[in-house]
């Protein structure tokens, strides 16, 4: 066994705990027993709060005031320190300021900094510090930068009470090492309203006060850069944060489950707010959260830099999300549910090879809405190119609850005669870097391509650009009449080489300019294991770039190859910016699918701009959830704003969106009556109506979008035999998908019963795609029991 | 015995038993946590979480398994909680954001939290096995109790780690 194998590194002994540490977890929990057993509770912690101690506590900045109900040993804790450090900071900083102000440096100090402070600064004052409201305790050099970076982040939240909870304990721990010296330190509390961390005070304790110091200084960097994301939540403010508590216990092992309690429910209201921020330019509604995490992160993951990256299992990067949850269209801000349409299937072709290798996928790889619309609906399809869809709105008995209801809401993109199909411009950029070499990556890509030549015309031209090391041109634009050149090309494509995706993309876009064709299709394939490590390294710019020549009319499709260091939530905002799809192309088969079956879809946009909106009936409609979409969710106002980007649809693409309704009346409820709201008069007319349906798209070469409606009704036309069929069959999918993210919301749905339904409603099936969903779900009851 | 007469006398409210509870198992919760996260500062946050969690969960043991087989399951809950509320601030950048610490086993310890990340997105309870049995010791049994899956899903699961980890080195030596 190596020496530095898992096992045996595994098995090095922690360090010995802190003392301070353990009387600061032992006074934190005790408190919040005494907060449980208050009658029998014998522990100081819980003897009511002194006058002093009250007013402190008002002193106290409004944030923490909620956090110190809970831990009411802090503010005990406090009285003395604190006492002595308003006092203090009081008269010492009216001195200080007094000397100092003669001192121009270090009033300079004082101002907001962009650069970290120096982990070793004088006493210096802060303005605050004078306003002896804001002096909360002397402790805690390194939780004042993060606690202010929090706060930046809190701006949009509720009280946090976890971190609250967390941050007074280790500030109190952080006490406990190093008694506060009262006589030399000089509190200097993080300004508050401004999230921007300014300059910390490190008091000059012997003790352990340096190593905390550097991490302030590193934190205070760190609240800096949290600012910035601060601006973002007013340019873009988000609503994708709904969350229950049972989402969060979904998340933790099932096991763990058991032990969950209001404990967790504190934490739920602490992320509903949190989670609402954003990142920078990305007003769409999708937003690729953490993708400059992951640029970071790679790099850090491979030991040297330069030489060949090592291929690695288990790095794939997701977006994370939570589930919908169940909303009450008789609340206000709730009656609404708009979503972007998506077409992508990328997530079904990653589940399945991850399933196909014995492993549960990732959780937040599973994205329902693009399992669901990886298969073909018969859902009928529009009869003119000017309005595209024709919805199809069907209600059925939901399997997942007794009582509820599915709405199914399918559209069919116009699917192009042939003789109306565009030219296309392709270029396809491939990349050949060293990652690229593995059996299902280049090799794989040479084939797909082949056979998405066989799906144009020969007046399409393709061109082809690689990128590894260098960005190169491989092939000039070639109309596809020319077949053999095209392959001959292809053919001679071999890997090596670190990625320099980025000048990649620039060549491949400024060819399929040179080639512009106004009338036509231009389009840029991009062909990826999902690495850009070199060249436009922020993913910002890449996507702004990508953005700004859809503007132009040149869109971006990206599909996904391989495994192991895929970029999911990369190749997703590249398409969704570049008007694209994503595609995760895992077999030869998957291949055919997306090329050729699909190549009208994938190529021809009859439709940009998709946005879906519906509006429930509170009188008829107690509870809905929309499956999936959750990293579609658009705000209620950005349906109707055109300058609000969306998916968009191809020729023939179908999109569907299930939602599950607890109809009023039925006992079937998730969250019980209010108490206190009145019921709203029904509407005359709609009664037998569940919602309202609208959709706005653009057609490909207008600004101004169009918009179609529709009523839902209750009873609706009994759809036909094979449209319910598809009901079935998409319904066992979304059932599926939902497992997969842990069946919060299924009831007692198992992986039988789906493949019940699927086999059920599988039909023809001419492509064999369903039977291989069936083996998919075997697969999956299989890896779960392993 | 007198740990369960502990644990009863705290479930009923007497917070001198919870209180020596605790002073029993801090250091076992502590040591977990840091075998989770190794890195001491974050390992006394989730240790202290753990224990205010404890303070609201003990009424929910039963006696049934061992104390210490809860407490663990506890204490992974917590981390989890507590890794969660970590990647909201910084995203994925965990291995980036610990700093070091200043012992010579430093590179051991950002390798040995790469291969943690690595495993835990190998799939849903890998990194929590490996803890389980190789940094505690325990039997596949024992570990499947307290992750609530069977002996044999734990077997399973070193044995694609072991796999994982054999690739994993293959690739390491080939490069080299």
């Amino acid at each position: 066994m190596k020496p530095n194998s898992l096992e045996n590194l595994l098995k090095q002994e922690a360090p010995q705990p802190d003392p301070a540490a353990r009387v600061a977890a032992r006074r934190a929990a005790l408190a919040e027993f005494a907060r449980i057993h208050p009658q029998t509770a014998n522990d100081t912690a819980s003897k009511p709060r002194s006058k002093l101690q009250a007013l402190l506590g008002l002193l106290r900045l409004s944030s923490q005031t909620r956090g110190s109900d809970t831990m009411p040993w802090y503010s005990r804790r406090g009285l003395v320190g604190g006492a002595a450090s308003i006092f203090v900071a009081v008269i010492g900083s009216a001195v200080v300021w007094e000397t100092l102000r003669q001192d121009p440096q270090v009033t300079e100090l004082n101002r907001p900094a962009a650069a970290p402070p120096p982990s070793e600064t004088r006493p210096v004052p802060e303005p605050a510090a004078l306003d002896g409201a804001k002096a909360e305790s002397t402790a805690a050099p390194d939780q004042r930068g993060r606690d202010a970076g929090r706060r930046a982040e809190a701006q949009t939240t509720t009280a946090n009470e976890r971190e609250d909870k967390s941050a007074g304990a280790k500030a109190q721990r952080a006490e406990l090492r190093s008694p506060a010296p009262p006589d030399i330190a000089v509190p200097v509390p993080p300004p508050v309203e401004e999230p921007s961390v300014s300059v910390q005070t490190v008091t000059p304790a012997p003790t352990a006060a340096t190593a905390p110091a550097q991490a302030g200084a590193l934190q205070g960097q760190d609240a800096n850069r949290q600012d910035d994301s601060l601006d973002s939540v007013v340019v873009t403010g988000q609503r994708r944060s709904a969350r229950s508590s049972k989402d969060v216990k979904r998340e933790a092992m099932p096991a763990v489950e058991a032990i969950q309690s209001e404990e967790l429910e504190e934490v739920t209201v602490a992320k509903r707010g949190a989670r609402a921020a954003p990142h920078k330019g990305m007003p769409q509604g999708r937003q690729a959260g953490g993708s400059m995490g992951g640029v970071r992160a790679n790099i850090l993951h491979s030991p040297e830099p330069g030489a060949l990256p090592p291929p690695a299992e288990g790095r794939d990067k997701f977006e994370h999300f939570d589930l919908n949850s169940v909303k009450r269209p008789a609340i206000e801000g709730e009656q609404v549910s708009t979503f972007s349409a998506d077409v992508d299937t990328a997530s079904y072709s990653f589940v399945r090879k991850q399933l196909n290798q014995g492993v549960l996928p990732q959780k937040d790889s599973v994205r329902a809405e693009e399992m669901i619309n990886y298969f073909d609906y018969a859902w009928p399809a529009a009869e003119s190119r000017e309005r595209p869809f024709q919805p199809t709105v069907v209600v059925s008995d939901s399997p997942w609850g007794k009582g509820r209801k599915l709405i199914h809401i399918g559209i069919k993109g116009y699917e192009l005669p042939a003789r109306e199909r565009p030219d296309a411009n392709l270029v396809m950029l491939i990349d050949v870097s060293g990652s690229m070499q593995d059996i299902d990556k280049l090799p794989l890509v040479k084939q797909s391509m082949k056979l998405l030549l066989g799906s144009l015309k020969p007046t399409d031209t393709v061109a082809i650009v690689v990128y590894a090391g260098a960005a190169g041109l491989v092939l000039p634009p070639t109309p596809v009449g020319e077949k053999e050149k095209i392959v001959a090309a292809l053919d001679s494509l071999t890997p090596g080489g670190s990625t320099a995706g980025a000048e990649g993309i620039a060549l491949a876009y400024q060819l399929a300019e040179q080639t512009f064709r106004k009338e036509g299709v231009n389009r840029i394939l991009l062909c990826t294991d999902g690495d850009f490590n070199v060249g436009i390294d922020s993913t910002n710019e890449l996507r702004g770039f990508v953005e700004r020549k859809r503007e132009k009319g040149i869109f971006l499709s990206v599909l996904g190859f391989g495994q192991g260091n895929y970029r999911d939530e990369l190749a997703q905002a590249l398409a969704q910016n570049g008007n694209g799809v994503a595609a995760y192309i895992d077999t030869i088969n998957e291949a055919q699918k997306v090329l050729v079956q699909q190549a009208g879809s994938s190529l021809f946009t009859i439709a940009r701009d998709v946005k879906l909106q519906v509006e429930f009936n509170p009188a008829t409609v107690a509870e809905y959830r929309l499956v999936g979409y959750e990293t579609r969710a658009l705000k209620r106002e950005d349906f109707n704003n055109d300058a609000v980007d969306a998916g968009d649809v191809g020729a023939g693409h179908t999109v569907t969106a299930i939602y599950e309704i607890t109809p009023v009346g039925v006992d079937a409820r998730m969250i019980e009556e209010s108490r206190y709201t009145t019921k709203p008069p029904p509407p005359a007319g709609t009664a037998s109506e569940y919602g309202f349906l609208r959709i706005r798209y653009k057609l490909p070469n207008q600004r101004k979008s169009q918009l179609i409606e529709q009523p839902i009704r209750m009873e609706p036309p009994r759809a036909s035999e094979v449209i319910q069929r598809d009901v079935e069959f998409s319904t066992a999918v979304a059932g599926f998908a939902q497992l997969l993210r842990g069946g919060q919301y299924t009831g007692s749905l198992s992986y039988d019963d789906v493949i019940r339904q699927a086999l059920a409603a599988r039909g023809d099936d001419p492509y064999g795609h369903r039977s291989d969903f069936v083996q998919l779900v075997r697969k999956a009851q299989t890896a779960r029991g392993m | 015995m007198e740990e369960q007469e502990l644990i009863r006398r705290a479930q009923a409210g007497d917070s001198t038993a919870f209180s020596e509870l605790l002073d029993l198992y801090y250091d076992t919760i502590f040591r977990f946590a840091w075998k989770w996260c190794r890195h001491r500062v974050n390992a006394e946050d989730i240790a202290q979480l753990a224990c205010i969690k404890l303070a609201s969960s003990l009424a929910q043991y039963r006696f049934q398994a061992a104390f210490t087989s809860w407490l663990y399951r506890l204490v992974i809950s917590c981390a989890q909680d507590w890794q969660r509320s970590q990647r909201r601030h910084d995203h994925d950048e965990l291995v980036e954001s610990v700093p070091m610490e200043d012992d010579s086993q430093a590179e051991d310890q950002i390798y040995l939290l790469q291969l943690l990340a690595e495993l835990q997105e190998l799939g849903e309870g890998m990194k929590e096995t490996a803890l389980l049995v190789h940094a505690e010791g325990l039997s596949h049994a024992e570990a499947g109790a307290i992750l609530g899956v069977s002996e044999s899903t734990i077997s399973w699961r070193i044995h694609t780690m072991r796999r994982h980890m054999g690739k994993r080195e293959a690739r390491a030596t080939q490069s080299v």
